[in-house]
């Protein structure tokens, strides 16, 4: 990283507009294109803090701020356009979370990322509607969330519940929500409403490792823990009546289910796998990055093409399993209301995926091009007649599907044509979190544990905060905020705000 | 439950892996083509129980029932053992006075560390228990038609009101004897409370009632035509497929060794979540044997994770979790707030191979997903668990 003072970091951002900034040539070393992030004024005050921060001596450690990893990102070989920051953009693995960036098919040099897809490979967000009213749910709400815990496995170490052996997950690799549908977990239609329709046919088993495919065989049908979750929503507010209608959302407080999970650790599995390869590729053919975690490999490389073929199987992994947790809540429903899930309207409104890459056509300065499209905690929004959105939204522009952090609101944006020409139609994922003040409030003391500890004669290390609390940042990015600022820049558009009444989660 | 499901109530007593059918108690002869021995294990009680029907070993239903009524009646109790049973019910004991008689230097060593102990001190004087509503998982319980000593599941005393002859307005007082045992136990019917008990630390005690909670040995009684391979502590000798050293026998549960080379991050304990994974794969394997398929290894044995709930908190325990087969050559990371939150990391090379979480700390994900991938975390030093940062989505 270059080590700079914060003034003089400053020269090489710019503002662009209200809601967006440049990120100069220069920023990182050997940027082939700019970088671009969008914010509002309170998200400003926080990208800028948190750069502000990482500038103080000492504080350069692992965790690089939101913008440096854009521009790092901003580095890679044949990379076009610009490398784009969303509004939740926050530290992760090799790229940033919240950060896209496409590359150029038809250049040799394009490289395919995994830290640019994520580790939770189509880790995604689902949601249903159905015909009932707050009311109907209220007075049930707690059996009701039993019956989702009953049905769902959340938590580590949980195991689906649905049978599967070896074979049953190849199949299931290979062909997606077809599988699911073959096997009578899902409706037709719900695949129409779905990216790619659920299937990625590039997917090729037999480019997975057997440990990923041991390691997600019980997991599927499974929610995980930590930040994924399913939740009872009820509809807050419609800000599009016209598209929410077109959605099946008529009204305030009709009820809905949202399901917030990915690959589990078949995703995992396969990208730590691609890694090892990468890294060995990237010496090989001479590729260097800014930061070790960007490891990566030419498109047209053996590496690169066993990567798009393994990540695809996790793609169509993480989909059967969205869509057997699908099945899981239409029976919890049905059970509890005592009518057929499709008495109860329960369709999927849409299924978006927020860490993949997918080869698709844009327009780069005028010129058609087919482009490797990493999306990492970023959504596609793609705008009304695109060709590969489903018949019911080509009016509307295509339903973007927004998870809050647990207990805070979701909402449901449209895509834009504005969103298509300047973010490759892409938009953010959710809130965005790294830095929160809330722990280091809190009273840390260890006394009597390390004396406890000292006993044991092993190393012990304390992890304590650098900063006194006064002056530690507070980065976290409030949904709301992330929302506003994608429908305010334009590059997508608010349509249904959701509250949650029920979390379901390990 | 699947209509081809057959259950006897009865007792196995011979096993003729010959001609391949077994002998119950009541003369009823099995065959089988695949046989899986789930007898579970007994309590080990201390030496002096056959003496007294004052001491309890708490195993399964049927004990627990005794248990609950032999309580009602008593206002001093001493629980012996420093596990996860004898832990649970000293927190969940009411309006009775409890000494807590453990071997070790600190509480609940089966599962913590003395860090963990040192944070769930408190939780034993301010017992306030609320009851949640909703469970997370699938719950388990018995059919009420008929009680035959099943091993007790997570869920045995969610509902369950342990509750003494005490004064109702007195919360349980706990004294804790460490690095103690029972020597010597007498009784005298017409003290106040009749079992006097001697502790190897010199200390003197009176109780009406003793819980003996010192861990399980091997139920095995049962005779097999050919010799059964065990351990030294008498448990059945299992393949990576559960199946025991004479063919067409399985084993799985308490009953058994894990008699294979185990992956780094994983070892065997008898806990229900392993007993239930064992089970479970062990039919697999039995019906993989029979059709011929090929049945890769359970995944669960790649790494321990064991959730349960100690003192009123979450406690996920994950892989190497007390540094257990590392020696002395790793380090530990901690973050803790009193009342709220423990999170220790075991790290070898900067990698991730074990952890304790407790508290509702949403790492568990993160976790185990950085012991299974083996990321190298020395970039981020101690900045992984800094509580300014918000790590659990990092590395989604």
């Amino acid at each position: 990283m270059v080590v700079r003072q914060y003034q003089q970091e400053l020269e090489y951002l710019e503002r662009l507009s209200p809601y967006c900034w440049k990120i100069k040539k220069g920023f990182q070393p050997n940027m082939n294109v700019e970088g671009i992030f969008y914010v509002n004024q309170t998200l400003e005050k926080l990208m800028f803090e948190e750069l502000k921060n990482a500038c103080r001596p000492g504080m350069a450690g692992g965790f690089l701020p939101g913008v440096k990893q854009i521009a790092n990102v901003a580095a890679l070989p044949g990379i076009v356009g610009r490398s784009i920051g969303l509004p939740d953009v926050h530290s992760g693995y090799g790229f940033a979370i919240g950060n896209m960036a496409a590359f150029d098919m038809n250049n040799p040099e394009s490289i395919v990322s995994p830290g640019g897809v994520g580790f939770d490979i189509n880790c995604g967000v689902r949601l249903l509607r159905t015909s009932l009213m707050e009311s109907d749910v209220l007075p049930i709400k707690e059996q009701l969330a039993q019956s989702l815990f009953d049905h769902i496995p959340v938590g580590v170490g949980s195991k689906g519940i649905i049978p599967m052996n070896a074979k049953d997950l190849e199949e299931a690799l290979e062909m997606g929500m077809d599988w699911s549908l073959r096997e009578g977990y899902i409706w037709a239609e719900d695949k129409e409403h779905c990216e790619e329709y659920g299937r990625m046919l590039n997917a090729d088993p037999s480019k997975v490792s057997t440990r990923a495919k041991k390691r997600g065989l019980p997991q599927l049908g499974t929610l995980g823990a930590g930040n994924h979750y399913a939740e009872i929503q009820v509809v807050e507010e419609i800000f599009d009546k016209w598209a929410a209608g077109k959605m099946g959302i008529e009204e305030k407080g009709q009820v809905c289910v949202m399901i917030h999970s990915g690959s589990r650790g078949f995703g995992h599995q396969v990208a730590t796998d691609a890694l090892v390869q990468m890294e060995k590729a990237m010496k090989r053919d001479d590729i260097e990055t800014n930061d070790r975690q960007l490891a990566c490999a030419r498109i047209n490389s053996q590496e690169g093409q066993d990567y798009l073929k393994a990540m695809a199987a996790a793609a169509n992994f993480a989909w059967v399993n969205r869509s057997s947790m699908t099945f899981l809540c239409r029976q919890a429903f049905a059970k509890q209301f005592g009518l057929a899930p499709d008495d109860l309207d329960m369709h999927v409104i849409y299924d978006v995926s927020h860490n993949i890459a997918k080869v698709e056509e844009h327009i780069v300065d005028g010129v058609p091009k087919t482009l490797l499209v990493h999306r990492k905690g970023s959504t596609r929004a793609f705008p009304p007649h695109h060709p590969l959105i489903p018949v019911d939204y080509q009016l509307t522009g295509q339903p973007v599907l927004i998870g809050g952090t647990m207990g805070t609101c979701s909402y449901v944006l449209t895509g834009t044509e504005q969103g298509m020409m300047e973010t490759f139609g892409s938009t953010c994922h959710g809130a965005g979190r790294a830095l929160s003040r809330a722990k280091s409030r809190r009273n840390l003391d260890y006394t009597d544990v390390l004396r406890k500890l000292e006993s044991t004669g092993i190393t012990i290390r304390v992890a304590s905060p650098k900063l006194v609390m006064e002056e530690a940042p507070e980065s976290y990015k409030n949904v709301t905020d992330v929302v506003d600022t994608c429908h305010a820049a334009g590059i997508s558009k608010k349509c249904i705000k959701l509250r949650p009444i029920a979390v379901i989660k390990g | 439950m699947h209509s081809n499901i057959a259950v006897i109530h009865d007792s196995l007593l011979e096993i003729h892996d010959g001609e391949k059918y077994v002998v119950t108690k009541n003369n009823k002869i099995v065959k089988y083509s695949y046989l899986c021995l789930c007898t579970g294990a007994e309590p080990k009680l201390v030496p002096q129980a056959k003496d007294f029907e004052e001491i309890l070993g708490i195993r399964d239903t049927d004990s627990v029932d005794k248990f609950v009524k032999k309580i009602a009646n008593a206002k001093k109790v001493i629980v012996v053992g420093n596990g996860g049973i004898a832990s649970e019910l000293v927190y969940k004991i009411k309006n009775t006075e409890i000494h807590w008689v453990i071997k070790d230097r600190h509480i609940s060593s089966t599962f913590v560390d003395p860090g963990a102990a040192e944070f769930f001190l408190p939780s034993l004087k301010n017992n306030e228990q609320s009851t949640e509503p909703v469970s997370k998982r699938m719950r388990y319980q018995e059919e009420d038609f008929k009680k035959s000593g099943a091993a007790l599941g997570p869920d045995w005393y969610k509902n369950l009101i342990i509750r003494g002859a005490g004064d109702l307005t007195v919360p349980s007082e706990v004294k804790i004897h460490y690095e103690s045992e029972i020597t010597h136990i007498s009784k005298d019917r017409n003290s106040v409370h009749p079992l006097q008990v001697t502790l190897s630390n010199g200390a003197d005690l009176t109780c009406d009632l003793i819980i003996s909670a010192t861990g399980v040995t091997a139920r095995k009684s049962f005779a097999t035509e050919t010799a059964l391979e065990l351990t030294e502590f008498g448990e059945i000798k299992v393949n990576e497929h559960m199946e025991t050293n004479v063919p067409g026998i399985y084993a799985a549960g308490d009953v058994c060794s894990a008699n294979w080379n185990v992956a780094k991050h994983w070892f065997q304990m008898k806990l229900w979540t392993q007993a239930r994974q064992m089970g479970s794969y062990a039919a697999r394997c039995m019906s993989g044997h029979l059709n011929k398929e090929e049945i890769l290894q359970d995944f669960c044995f790649e790494m321990f994770a064991h959730s349960t709930k100690l003192f009123g908190y979450k406690v996920i325990l994950l892989g190497l979790f007390n540094g257990q087969k590392l020696g002395t050559n790793y380090e530990i990371l901690i973050r803790m707030t009193k009342g709220h939150e423990y999170v220790k990391f075991v790290l070898e090379n900067n990698k991730l191979q074990g952890a304790v979480l407790i508290g509702d700390t949403d790492l568990e994900e993160m976790a185990e997903n950085l012991i299974l991938n083996q990321i190298d975390l020395s970039p981020y030093g101690d900045d992984i668990l800094n509580p300014d940062i918000d790590i659990e989505d990092y590395f989604d």
